[in-house]
């Protein structure tokens, strides 16, 4: 593997009298997924401002005195287990127990930054090569160090368990680092081989289990800071509103009441709890311009293929000719997926502490760096004066790597001159939000005499979800339409000699975003749901169906893809006698290099979609912690079974309709099915896991129903009436 | 209006605005945060604690209800760490907790359910337990409860 060749610059100093040792490698490697790299290229093309500067973190590791490891971690913990793929990755090398490394986020004024937000499931592959080349060369130090002190060879000293010894001298790395002074630089050592590991791939306790179990952890809304004040936001429940007129005598008056502070459109009450400002904001009188003036229809008809710019993203052989020229044997079937969003559990909030040339910035937040800038821009003042803190997430999905209300603590903290603690409502959450926008997909397909697809095509109408974001306005025009986050698992993966992909960009009046597994979504439920009405009208088995268009041999997606369909078809029990009432439906998906299937029976329940049992397999190439792998994998499986059966989000007069869980229901204990889990190592390094297993799960449910009921539900959520 | 009652056994006492919810009074003023704002509006459960051994939803309880009466937290369910409540071991061994942040709700509920069910079932746990997640922890949280019940069981 290339990583482990490549040697890197770093930088070593002495700090509180440990060993603080970073390197601007991973700048190099963050900048590195093929998707931010390929996004860079275009930039540069297009002559546009880079959109990733370049980092320079300060400290990634440090020893602490009492022998524990201090890693500040650059990606974000949401509840994916990040911290515990990274400290395992760390523990490793350097020859300690797991328990030995304390996992931290990085705070962006002296901290590793991550520029791109923590997200598209790449924290644990983008970091498997520099984490390890780091903790490996800190032990080596270590190494070189102690032989120094007890004038012996270094091939003499040995690590274990955190510990440094060589014949009868025995020493912590805690004691060594303390008591070194000047650092030996070694070169790049040779990373441990697969065969070697005591820590990667073995079932672990995850980092953060213990103060998630106690209630010890720490989210934006449990910190606090001295002399803080509670703001509560008044918010319009249209969207786009902005302010007519303020009435805010009666709210003044009410008890605890310290300000009510308006700038532009943003209007919030200030008191002494929260309490307070909540009950005294309910009494502010707003009259709102409503510009937006959105309805549901208006959605379905812009979000239509024909409708925006096209842009084809794969083209191979002649399948529009194809189909033009056989218009009566084409079938040709539509899907659609709604408008929805993330509703985790942790609303969005902020604390923020203004003082004269320092802020201080505590958020739950995906993408601390785009914190520290849009705060930077809100109250106008250099980056380098602010400091974002980032408590643990109560779940991300996307929605944090939006904004966030930072930029309101701030201006509000500015005003009033203290410190600020803001949080949103959950009807704001809902009416406020960014949102997972609707696609409308058009597949068509002409298949020969013997039931295999000869010529396919798929035309995918969309809004962009993230790459406006990356490359701004001007950047989305020359791209012509969004294929890199909305059109995310456009592309038709099987070995069909005609095939043709268009991603149909079309801009809509709802703020939109990313949404977990983002385009693969939607593309996944409409692709695989079209293979699986292939299938079943062909007369085929819906697996060996798609292993006969998994021919390429030299293709390793192709091939890894085969594995583990046949895995699934054996885990499964695919092929043996199913239970009356019971309906078999199967997708897969390949997302991040990682290919994901699940097999999923359904039976109807009071007329309702129940999901039985759901068995996945999953290559992501090197296993790190199969544990974790296994809760993100359930965590899919919950939230695509939600998605598929009951999310829809809706707009009238533009309003988001939906303002409360009980508007907006999600799968819950009731919907919980068996679930077995099955992972494949097809390569020796990391691929995506927290977004992979997703996109199955809606398609695999429409072939279920489709197997039991001989109906196509081609609309997200899948209702049979 | 001073309000007296107990929190995790200590005796306590309250200042505040009587309608105060009291999920902000266990959080913001007594500083217990495991208990979470969710929803606001009882709908999620992550500010689920026991008041007088009922499971109950603080965000739409006044303060001024409970007047005399048990508040137990999450900080408060286990005796000590080293000996954790039956719920707070099974959650450990079965590793339930994603992002964490509407776990100690479930916990809560939880510990209320298997007290009055010794023995769950999969439709007990089901109908008992109408709190939210969204890391999507829903299958652990139910082979930790049934786990819990087991251990709860062990130790009569």
């Amino acid at each position: 593997m290339s990583t482990e060749k490549k040697s890197f610059s770093r930088r070593k100093f002495l700090q509180r009298g440990a060993i603080v040792l970073g390197g601007s490698v991973v700048a190099s490697y963050l900048g590195c997924s093929p998707m931010r790299r390929f996004t860079a290229q275009k930039v540069e093309s297009m002559d546009l401002p880079a959109s990733i500067s370049s980092l320079k973190p300060d400290f990634w590791f440090e020893i602490l005195a009492d022998n524990t490891i201090l890693l500040k971690s650059p990606k974000i913990e949401m509840g994916q287990g990040v911290w515990t793929g990274l400290a395992m990755m760390a523990a490793e090398e350097l020859e300690v127990s797991l328990d030995k490394i304390k996992v931290e986020h990085a705070n962006t004024s002296s901290g590793l930054i991550d520029n791109v937000n923590t997200g598209g499931s790449s924290s644990t592959s983008s970091l498997y090569g520099p984490v390890r080349e780091v903790a490996a060369t800190m032990r080596e130090m270590l190494k070189a160090a102690a032989a120094k002190q007890w004038n012996v060879d270094i091939s003499a000293v040995k690590t274990e368990n955190g510990t440094l010894s060589s014949g009868g001298k025995k020493a912590t790395y805690g004691e060594i680092a303390t008591s070194t002074k000047e650092w030996d630089e070694p070169k790049t050592p040779i990373l441990k081989p697969k065969s070697a590991f005591k820590i990667i791939g073995e079932e672990v306790k995850r980092v953060d289990l213990k103060p998630k179990v106690m209630g010890t952890a720490k989210y934006t809304l449990d910190s606090e800071l001295p002399d803080m004040l509670y703001a509560v936001l008044v918010k319009s429940p249209y969207l786009d509103a902005t302010i007519k007129s303020v009435d805010s005598k009666e709210a003044t008056k009410s008890t605890g009441v310290v300000k009510i502070v308006r700038e532009g459109n943003l209007l919030a009450v200030v008191a002494k709890s929260f309490y307070a400002a909540d009950s005294a904001a309910k009494k502010v009188i707003v009259e709102w311009n409503t510009p937006n003036k959105t309805q549901q229809a208006d959605l379905i008809k812009l979000v239509t293929v024909g409708n925006g710019k096209e842009a084809n993203i794969q083209k191979k052989g002649s399948a529009k000719s194809i189909l033009e020229e056989n218009k009566t044997e084409v079938f040709r079937q539509e899907y659609r997926t709604p408008m929805a969003t993330h509703a985790q559990m942790e609303v969005n909030g902020a604390i923020a502490h203004v003082e004269a040339n320092k802020v201080l910035i505590i958020t739950g937040s995906q993408g601390p760096s785009q914190v520290r800038d849009v705060v930077a821009k809100a109250i106008d003042i250099k980056k380098d004066n602010i400091d974002v803190h980032t408590p643990l997430l109560g779940g991300g999905f996307g929605r944090k790597a939006a904004p966030g209300l930072a930029a309101e603590a701030a201006i509000i903290s500015k005003l009033v001159g203290k410190p600020i603690k803001v949080y949103n409502s959950r009807q704001h959450e809902f009416q406020n939000g960014v949102y997972r926008p609707n696609t409308h997909h058009v597949l068509q397909a002409k298949m020969t005499k013997d039931g295999t697809i000869e010529a396919i095509t798929h035309d995918q109408a969309t809004p962009d979800m993230y790459v406006r974001n990356m490359v701004g306005e001007i950047g989305l025009k020359l791209l012509g339409s969004d294929f890199l986050s909305a059109g995310h698992g456009a592309s038709l993966m099987y070995n069909v000699p005609n095939k043709s992909v268009s991603v149909w960009n079309t801009d809509v009046p709802i703020p939109i975003s990313i949404w977990r597994a983002v385009g693969m979504f939607p593309n996944t439920f409409a692709i695989e749901s079209f293979i699986n009405e292939l299938a079943h009208k062909a007369g085929k088995d819906a697996i060996d169906f798609r292993l006969d268009m998994l021919t390429d041999k030299d293709d390793k997606i192709i091939e890894r893809s085969r594995k583990v369909l046949e895995t699934l078809i054996e885990k499964s029990g695919w092929k043996t006698p199913k239970a009356d009432g019971v309906g078999r439906g199967i997708a897969i998906g390949n997302d991040r290099k990682s290919i994901a299937a699940a097999a999923i029976e359904v039976e109807i329940k009071e007329g309702k979609i129940k999901v039985k049992k759901v068995t996945n397999v999953l290559d992501m190439g090197q296993i790190i912690n199969p544990e974790g792998i296994k809760a993100q994998i359930e965590g899919c499986v919950m939230m695509g079974i939600s998605a598929t059966l009951y999310e829809e989000l809706t707009v009238k007069d533009g309003q988001i309709e939906q303002a409360y869980f009980s508007q907006y229901p999600l799968a819950t204990l009731a919907d919980v099915p068996e679930i077995q889990s099955f992972l494949l190592e097809g390569d020796d390094v990391p691929y995506g896991v927290g977004e992979p297993p997703l996109a199955p799960i809606a398609p695999a449910i429409f072939g279920a129903v489709l197997n039991l009921t001989g109906k196509a539900l081609r609309s997200l959520p899948l209702r049979l009436s | 209006m001073k309000i007296d009652f107990k929190l995790n056994g200590k005796p306590t006492s309250i200042d505040v605005d009587p309608a105060t919810p009291l999920l902000w009074v266990v959080r913001d003023d007594l500083k217990l945060t495991a208990t979470k704002f969710g929803c606001g509006m009882a709908m999620c459960g992550a500010c689920t604690l026991h008041i007088d051994g009922e499971a109950v939803r603080s965000c739409s309880v006044p303060v001024e209800t409970i007047a005399g009466k048990n508040i137990i937290t999450l900080e408060g369910l286990s005796e000590s760490e080293a000996n954790l409540h039956p719920i707070q071991q099974a959650w450990m061994e079965e590793q339930v907790p994603q992002c964490g942040y509407c776990q100690s709700g479930f916990m809560m509920a939880a510990a209320k359910l298997i007290k009055e069910n010794p023995n769950p079932t999969d439709d007990d746990i089901i109908n008992g337990i109408t709190n939210i997640c969204r890391c999507g922890t829903h299958p652990r949280i139910i082979k930790a409860i049934k786990r819990a019940a087991e251990i709860n069981n062990q130790n009569h």
